[in-house]
């Protein structure tokens, strides 16, 4: 009998035995990966099509000729800096310091609206120069529609992210937030970087 | 959970550290992007590019590093989808005029 329940209690210890997480994480931070590995396949659809509408087209307009590259890159940065921000918004969630979480939360938003800002105006700037789905200034009807479909669905996500970051910048502010809750907002919003760092490289620089 | 003791043990300089070389990478990607090379090399040179500055923004500030190989080994997950998916459709790319569209 005593054999039998050292058994059991062994196989509850195990990873996959029942007793414990095998990923060894919350719940909620395990779905929030879970989303972000779905929503990186979609990202991976969006842009492996880009890749092959690319591939078989005869000529592709030199996209560092048409966009302001300065603009790019200056939301590029604002990106990777508030995600940087957001990581040590994390961690001062983590060491139970909500005031300086809260401030840390405020860049973090702050960059991702100035994003959406250097967005809206090269959205505005690309469009009255011709853009549009089905046709461009360029020759390459899939340009245009590759341009706004990749850039407008990122810049949804980042949108998303803003809004969510203030609901939890909100929450923290008033004493009501937990530490793995900030720290998922944070693994979303790290992975709106890290879609941008495959559009940046594969849509504009490549 | 288990790995908040390391994830705390994180300082500000580690991530600090992480975003400098985070913008020298998007600098050195920039660049690539106008050198005068050809497209193949530019194209291997910014996937190294971007797979390193991923792999800096996973595992420090995702925090990856700290996790357990499982979890690790299932965000690998749409890497390797994406690459089966791209070598499906890559080779269709590859010069045949049935496929090329034709531009007016």
């Amino acid at each position: 009998m005593d054999a039998t329940l050292a058994e059991q209690q062994r196989v509850l210890a195990s990873d996959w035995g029942g007793g414990k997480s095998p990923f060894g994480t919350s719940w909620s931070k395990f779905m929030m990966w879970i989303f972000i590995i779905s929503d990186a396949l979609t990202f991976a659809g969006f842009l492996i099509a880009y890749g092959f509408v690319r591939g078989i087209s005869q000529k592709w307009p030199k996209q560092t000729e048409v966009f302001n590259m300065v603009l790019i890159t200056f939301m590029t940065f604002a990106l990777i800096s508030s995600s940087a921000v957001m990581a040590m918004a994390v961690g001062a969630a983590r060491a139970r310091q909500p005031k300086l979480a809260v401030r840390f939360l405020a860049l973090t938003i702050a960059g991702g609206l100035i994003f959406l800002g250097c967005q809206a105006y090269e959205w505005s700037h690309f469009i009255r120069e011709g853009a549009r789905l089905t046709h461009n200034p360029w020759g390459v009807p899939q340009f245009a529609a590759a341009f706004f479909v990749i850039t407008g669905f990122h810049g949804f996500h980042v949108f998303s992210g803003v809004t969510i970051l203030a609901i939890v910048a909100l929450r923290a502010a008033m004493g009501k937030y937990s530490a793995d809750g900030v720290e998922n907002a944070g693994l979303y919003w790290h992975f709106v970087d890290v879609v941008w760092v495959f559009v940046f490289a594969f849509f504009y620089l490549l | 959970m288990a790995h908040e003791h390391d994830v705390n043990a994180i300082s500000y300089k580690t991530y600090m550290m992480t975003w400098f070389w985070l913008l020298v990478m998007t600098m050195l990607a920039l660049g690539l992007g106008y050198a005068p090379i050809a497209e193949r090399l530019k194209a291997l040179l910014l996937v190294c590019t971007t797979l390193a500055k991923i792999l800096l923004i996973a595992s420090i500030f995702m925090h990856l590093r700290y996790e357990r190989i499982n979890l690790i080994m299932i965000t690998l997950a749409p890497l390797v989808l994406a690459i089966i998916l791209f070598s499906f459709t890559f080779p269709e790319t590859l010069g045949s005029a049935s496929h090329v569209i034709s531009v007016r």
